[in-house]
């Protein structure tokens, strides 16, 4: 055997390094290494310290000094022929060694090759063996003659035992799928019915929400869509009145929110304590009136529907106050003042009336005097000044749909509503005219006591005297009926008196005009009073044709002095044409007596007073200095009881 | 006064529906306003464009002319338009009976009340492009006389033609939407001389759109318009208007010399050629 005979000289020497003349960068690095391994640093490695360790017996490591013991032991060990029989016999035992892995190997090839060969793509006789070749092939062993196939089991019959256990586990298993199933089956009804609940409840929960929404749609609130947070709060009721002022406006607007069984929640918005406006009277400090709540809706609506209502209602009377606590600001001249939240309005100059307004919680209890004497006053007011807001709001549509003018660099503004300027002037319009208009009654009636001829027609105020025909006639003006009756409010306050006197001749021709106007604001900025006199008057006295007046006082007492001028200078003057003679401007005439046998003729100075509703007169001898002279004579006639007449009693004095 | 302008077109079907939507948009109900419109024209007839620098030569030293403006702007020749508002009542019945025999227009009105008749003069718009259509204008009150007899005086004038416009006004804030179309009376209108006294039946005017569509007209009036920041503002509310109806009502500018109220300069030649009445 060749291989046999190559290993017969084979020698043990070390693995031949490559020669090489050039280290390369790589072994010069390795035996780098390999040198600091063996003997540390590089540094010392120097030809000097070799030459040391060569003499110290140092020259190699360790290991390979053991090695090359070893080498020499097995080279001179024992004896040769004994080293010679060892190494045949190792020979022999290799060579076998190798001639079965051969066999083996060749085998496993030929085996693969022929199980491969079934497929004809891989049939190749090269991949055989040398031997199978000659002696399976050639000798008519076919290719794919060999095959492998998995092998199955299933045919096999088990033990008693095992196929118990095995039934058993099938059976274990069966059960446990049908629990599972089960479980499953039962988890999904559970799950069914739990949607259908959940379908039912919400169904339910829908059904009242729309019902509710539609109760309140149909009562005539405005619904319409809210655009945030869509899928809980669909819609939102606006309550607050389409006219409101910006601020108002913003707020009348609340969401309908759907809670757990789907009745509307109620919005923050709404849920704000309803506020109700209170007017009170005080007299002296003492509460005599107070209005009531103002009425709620029928009791039978849902509570959200009653809520909204609330809600609506206490936007309007939160408005109303907000609008007079900034007109109070502007009325600090007229008595207004705001103190503590409250709205203080001197109802009257003379009395201590006043009235407090203010914007209460509703729940609180709004009375708390015991005096009820002023109520009506008191709910008039509040009942009014409600109207009046109302009127604002229409008008406020009114101007919005009217032609806008040109737009110039003036900003527009929408001038505030007046409401406690209206109310302001109808108590100082009522209270100056009434206080005139009784005067004048108690004048008339004492001057008719007096068999003055006089007569009065007095009107409080104009428009609202005409106010039938004036809403007749402009029945076609785009304005309702409504707004036309609370626009009278709006304009100035006439009011208008006419005293009219008889002439001589019986007739009433000449009228004292008293004409009172009330503005709160220019140009009177108050109660002004008018006083127009007849034309002959003026011309007959030398008056002034029209006077203008701002209190009931001055007007009172400048009406006294032309009266009793009338009285004295015309009435007595052409009663006693030819003895009278009137000298300067006091309200005096000089009547001659009539002359007689007994007696010269005297003058008599007759004085006329009109004073606090009563005549005065009084004669007295112009030509006797004495004043307490018996020629004195002196009557008052009031508005209680007739008496005799004026020119009567001068008669019988001056004879 | 100036007037900011823009118009769009709504077709008589839609007409209810945009009804509700402007009157959703404005918050206010539709007002109802019937209106006759008569036009006149000067009876000076335009000078050739241009005639005046063609005017032959002068021998005088070149001077500046001193008002070449006001001297065009006289030259130029405007049709000017009377206004009546009218309601249901004042148009005739069916059968022919008219309510008023009176031979005259009348202007007259009570105290206190605002003026029937009214005289508009509209100059052609401007050309700046703000997105809006801006024209000068010129609206007087009349509120006595014959209007119409002012009207031949004022010119002279003669009249043209007469027609009635009937449509909804609202107003939202200072915009003024009117959703309106135009009316007329059948027949040959040139024959007329004058404008009628009594006004025919409502039922018997013809559309002048046989189609029946609306015109909407949406405007703002501005005093001040050498303020920018009034007109601007002015500018702004129609434009934002405008995209308030945006998918509703296209508003748009309208061509600007299909608003031109001049008198047009005609050859003499021309125009006899033509023969074509106005």
């Amino acid at each position: 055997m060749s291989g046999t005979q190559s290993l017969m000289d084979v020698t043990l020497r070390p693995w031949p390094s490559l020669k090489k003349d050039e280290l390369n960068a790589d072994d010069l690095t390795r035996q780098i290494e390999q040198l600091t391994a063996e003997r540390g640093s590089l540094r010392e490695i120097t030809e000097k310290s070799l030459q040391d360790d060569i003499i110290a017996g140092k020259d190699v490591p360790d290991g390979t000094t053991e090695e090359h013991d070893g080498t020499k032991e097995t080279k001179e060990a024992p004896s040769k022929e004994q080293r010679l029989q060892d190494i045949a016999r190792l020979q022999h035992e290799m060579s076998g060694h190798l001639e079965w892995a051969k066999f083996a190997a060749n085998n496993a090839v030929d085996l693969l090759s022929l199980v491969l060969s079934a497929d004809v793509n891989k049939r190749t006789v090269n991949s055989f063996s040398h031997t199978f070749r000659h002696e399976g092939l050639n000798q008519g062993v076919p290719f794919g003659s060999f095959g492998i196939s998995r092998e199955n089991h299933d045919q096999h019959v088990r033990k008693p035992d095992e196929a118990q256990s095995l039934a058993e586990y099938e059976q274990r298993q069966e059960l446990v799928s049908k629990g599972s199933r089960m479980d499953a089956l039962d988890s999904a009804v559970d799950d069914i019915l739990n949607a259908a609940k959940n379908v039912e409840r919400q169904v339910r929960r829908e059904t009242t929400y729309w019902r509710e929404v539609r109760s309140i749609s149909d009562k005539g609130w405005p619904i319409q869509r809210y655009r945030s947070n869509v899928r809980n709060v669909p819609f939102a009721v606006r309550y607050g009145l389409p006219e409101a002022s910006d601020h108002f406006k913003a707020r009348g607007l609340a969401p309908l929110q759907m809670d757990k069984d789907g009745s509307i929640m109620l919005h923050p918005a709404l849920k704000l304590k309803p506020k109700t406006l209170r007017v009170r009277i005080s007299e002296n400090g003492n509460i005599t009136g107070t209005s009531r709540l103002p009425i709620e809706g029928e009791t039978d609506d849902i509570a959200i529907e009653k809520t909204i209502q609330l809600a609506r209602d206490s936007l309007f009377e939160e408005e109303l106050y907000h609008e007079m606590s900034i007109e109070s600001r502007q009325l600090v001249a007229y008595g207004v003042q705001f103190r503590e939240s409250v709205i203080h309005v001197k109802a009257a100059e003379h009395s201590q009336k006043e009235l407090l307004i203010d914007c209460i919680p509703r729940e609180n209890s709004i009375g708390g005097s015991q005096d009820h004497s002023h109520d009506w006053l008191a709910q008039n007011v509040a009942e009014g000044l409600r109207l009046l807001l109302a009127h604002e709001h229409s008008m406020r549509l009114h101007r919005r749909s009217q032609l806008p003018p040109p737009l110039t660099i003036q900003k527009r503004e929408a001038p505030p509503p007046a409401l406690l300027r209206t109310l302001l002037a109808i108590f100082k319009h009522l209270e100056g005219v009434d206080s005139l208009y009784d005067y004048l009654e108690t004048v008339a009636r004492t001057l008719e006591n007096a068999s003055l001829r006089i007569q009065l027609e007095t009107t409080r105020e104009i428009s609202w005297a005409n106010l039938a025909d004036s809403l007749k006639e402009s029945s076609r003006n785009s304005t309702s009926a409504t707004d036309q009756l609370l626009d009278v409010f709006m304009k100035p306050f006439d009011g208008k008196a006419t005293l009219s006197l008889a002439s001589s001749s019986g007739a009433y021709l000449e009228a004292f005009v008293i004409s009172t106007r009330t503005v709160i604001g220019q140009p009177t900025f108050g109660t002004e009073h008018k006083l127009s006199l007849p034309s002959s008057l003026v011309t007959d006295l030398g008056l002034f044709r029209q006077l203008k007046f701002s209190s009931v006082e001055e007007t009172t007492s400048y009406l006294d002095y032309v009266l009793s001028l009338h009285i004295a200078h015309r009435q007595l003057k052409s009663d006693f044409s030819s003895r009278a003679t009137v000298k300067g401007n006091d309200p005096r005439i000089t009547i001659k007596s009539k002359s007689s046998k007994k007696k010269p003729a005297a003058d008599h100075d007759i004085v006329v007073e009109l004073q606090n509703g009563e005549l005065k007169v009084t004669a007295s001898d112009a030509d006797s200095e004495d004043l307490t002279d018996g020629a004195h004579h002196s009557h008052i006639w009031n508005a209680q009881s007739a008496g005799i007449s004026l020119t009567e009693m001068i008669k019988s004095w001056i004879g | 006064m100036h007037e900011l302008l823009l118009y769009g077109q709504v077709p008589a079907g839609r007409h209810d529906q945009v009804l509700k939507i402007l009157a959703g948009v404005a918050a206010v109900q539709p007002r109802r306003k019937l209106q006759r419109c008569i036009i006149y024209r000067p009876q000076r007839e335009p000078e050739e464009p241009g005639s005046a620098a063609r005017r032959g030569g002068t021998q005088n030293i070149a001077v500046k002319q001193t008002k070449p403006a006001a001297a065009a702007a006289a030259a130029t020749l405007y049709y000017t338009k009377l206004i009546q508002k009218l309601s249901e009542d004042d148009f005739g019945t069916e059968d022919g009976l008219q309510q008023t025999n009176s031979t005259a227009l009348s202007a007259d009105v009570k105290d206190g009340e605002g003026s029937m008749w009214s005289m508009r003069w509209e100059d052609i718009p401007d050309t700046g492009d703000r997105g809006v259509s801006i024209r000068f204008t010129n609206t007087t009150d009349l509120l006595s006389g014959d209007p119409h007899a002012h009207m031949i005086a004022a010119g002279p004038n003669r009249f043209v033609t007469e027609y009635y416009v009937e449509g909804h006004r609202f107003v939202h804030g200072n915009v003024i939407a009117y959703l309106h179309r135009v009316l007329h009376e059948p027949g040959v209108r040139s024959l007329e001389e004058a404008p009628k006294t009594s006004l025919p039946s409502f039922s018997s005017l013809q559309l002048l759109d046989l189609s029946g569509a609306y015109m909407l007209e949406a405007k703002v009036r501005v005093q001040d318009f050498k303020e920018a920041a009034v007109l601007e503002s002015g500018v702004n509310e129609l434009k934002e208007f405008q995209k308030q109806m945006k998918g509703c009502v296209e508003l748009g500018l309208p061509d600007r010399l299909s608003l031109d109220t001049r008198v047009k300069y005609k050859p003499q030649h021309a125009a006899a050629a033509q023969g074509r009445p106005r």
